[in-house]
């Protein structure tokens, strides 16, 4: 891969809230490509969300960089930056304003300023990608939640970012809920849009994420794979992070086996009728 | 006798034609740990609120059946007096939270008992030691963690000394670590004999300390048995959208996938690498 691969980076990171003294970032320095499927985890307050608040640059670096798409967001207004980093927010109901749903999706675009056809073309393709055709005049709110939700992920398609962020796809909302906003994030993905998730649910986390960042005292403090990251289970709980069930497990059944991917509930039940298979033989 | 029961209740909100209690049947008995699940809308925190009597003295709506609490009638009793008996933590412990210092926010409700002043003390440094938070008496809330917040929220609660304490998801916004110190300090709660209830999506922590889960859709209770049975149930669980604690689930597919026996399925880490240590090596 090439540099021009990477859609968002951070270099030597600073940032002070200004009524502190310590510094809520220090020194991060990152390299998210376009396609990563990255899940950014830590405990309440080890700086995640202010790291998150400066990709749609909400915040802006004390010091050291920010550079979106290809773009310092020193000097660019947050509306600007909305063009590159779509935010979705874990409730549809929060988001969704307008009358119809297509107003709902025209709205971002509008306000980036895209010419009508430009508009109208942005509308029909996120309708057909959301599964939404043929809703374009009914009231939003008279939908059902799931197509909520797929509008509240099409109006932000609608505006072409480059990135997607999810803060917190499990707050006020069930297990069933999660996985079906994840689901939509997942096949977007899938088409190539890089997506960047934080949460504090682990088991979500391994489904869907490709490559975690910890961080831990306004530090990255572990960055690769999901496998590799969870299997560190010492590192992961000094972070005050608790691995999902299945990689403790695999650490005190299986020492020796080297995950070459993330694992769920199915997978180490496979790899341990293996490693049974593998004993008697 | 139990400490908690609900006989035959049904409730529905002012305005609403749907029933958020249906014909429940619940009871608790003094010193259990109760975890109560259930997808979003099911019905749980209602359920929380008729304990409580804010339902239907406060929420007001529909009431039929009748829920007792430690003898008395939940749905007539005034809920300042209930709150005496039972304690309720919400998700959102910072709503609940309006003293400028941690030691103010214990205090106040205490005062307002017209505790002789001792006898708040006594209790003020207890419960301070039992969350943790001692040193951080004179903090203003607003500087603390979403967990250390959530634990003043549980400190003010059992300030009042109620026997029975319900968390109706009050870990949701903590990190895994936070949820963790929560579950526990319910544990130790329930070994001083105090009786709980927790409403939880956690279910991997709800499996560690309760003794008995229930599970409840569209206001109806579907299961209620013991923490083993109702979590061993994986299709069950996962037919509602409830992930099951994923070394049960490990030992499920094993079992529905390759044919191994188990006696029982595990719900813990150290009961999975027991299991399957012992099924690697027969």
């Amino acid at each position: 891969m090439s540099v021009d691969d990477i859609v968002l980076k951070t270099e030597e990171l600073y940032y002070r809230y200004p009524t502190r003294s310590d510094y809520a970032l220090i020194n991060v320095n990152l390299d998210i490509r376009k396609g990563e499927f990255v899940a950014i985890i830590g405990q309440n307050g080890s700086g995640k969300t202010t790291l998150i608040k400066h990709f749609n640059g909400l915040l802006k670096p004390t010091r050291g960089r920010v550079i979106v798409d290809g773009k310092d967001t020193r000097g660019l207004p947050t509306s600007e930056l909305a063009r590159s980093v779509g935010y979705v927010f874990q409730n549809p109901d929060h988001q969704i304003f307008a009358e119809t749903v297509k107003d709902e999706i025209d709205f971002g675009p509008k306000n980036l300023g895209f010419p009508p056809e430009r508009i109208e073309q942005a509308r029909q393709r996120v309708l057909a990608e959301m599964g939404l055709q043929g809703l374009e005049e009914e009231m939003p709110f008279q939908l059902s939640r799931g197509q909520r939700q797929r509008l509240a992920v099409a109006s932000v398609l609608a505006m072409e970012p480059v990135i997607l962020i999810v803060d917190e796809p499990t707050t006020g909302q069930d297990w069933r809920e999660s996985i079906s906003l994840m689901e939509l994030i997942y096949q977007l993905n899938k088409k190539g849009h890089t997506c960047v998730v934080t949460t504090h649910n682990m088991n979500l986390v391994s489904l869907f994420a490709r490559r975690v960042i910890v961080m831990w005292r306004s530090e990255v403090y572990l960055d690769g794979t999901t496998q590799e990251v969870f299997a560190q289970v010492d590192q992961i709980l000094r972070a005050g992070i608790k691995p999902p069930e299945v990689y403790e497990l695999a650490r005190r059944l299986l020492p020796d086996v080297r995950l070459d991917r993330p694992i769920i509930p199915e997978d180490l039940a496979e790899l341990l009728v293996k490693e049974r298979e593998k004993i008697h033989r | 006798m139990a400490i908690i029961e609900l006989r035959d209740v049904s409730f529905a909100y002012k305005d609403s034609t749907v029933l958020a209690l249906s014909h429940v049947n619940f009871s608790v008995e003094r010193g259990e740990f109760v975890g109560v699940i259930g997808p979003t809308g099911a019905g749980k925190s209602t359920l929380c609120w008729t304990i409580v009597g804010v339902v239907p003295q406060i929420l007001r709506g529909e009431f039929s059946g009748a829920v007792f609490v430690n003898g008395l009638a939940a749905n007539e009793t005034p809920v300042a007096r209930l709150a005496q008996i039972v304690g309720l933590v919400q998700q959102d412990a910072e709503a609940q939270l309006l003293m400028t210092d941690i030691e103010k926010e214990i205090t106040f409700p205490l005062e307002n008992l017209c505790l002789p002043r001792e006898e708040i003390d006594k209790r003020l440094n207890y419960v301070l030691d039992l969350v943790g938070l001692r040193e951080n008496r004179l903090r203003h809330p607003f500087y603390l963690s979403g967990g250390q917040k959530q634990r003043v929220a549980v400190a003010a609660v059992l300030a009042m000394e109620p026997e029975i304490l319900i968390l109706d998801e009050a870990t949701s916004e903590l990190d895994p670590v936070g949820a963790e110190e929560i579950h526990d300090l319910a544990g130790s709660l329930k070994k001083q004999g105090k009786t709980i209830i927790m409403v939880e999506h956690n279910i991997d922590e709800l499996a560690r300390h309760a003794d008995r889960i229930v599970v409840i859709d569209h206001g109806e209770i579907l299961r209620d048995g013991p923490t083993r049975e109702v979590l061993s149930d994986v299709d069950f669980l996962c037919g509602l959208g409830i992930y099951p604690p994923q070394v049960t689930q490990v030992a499920y597919h094993l079992s529905r996938q390759y044919g191994v026996q188990f006696e029982q399925f595990p719900l813990n880490v150290e009961e999975g690498e027991e299991l399957f240590g012992k099924m690697l090596r027969a």
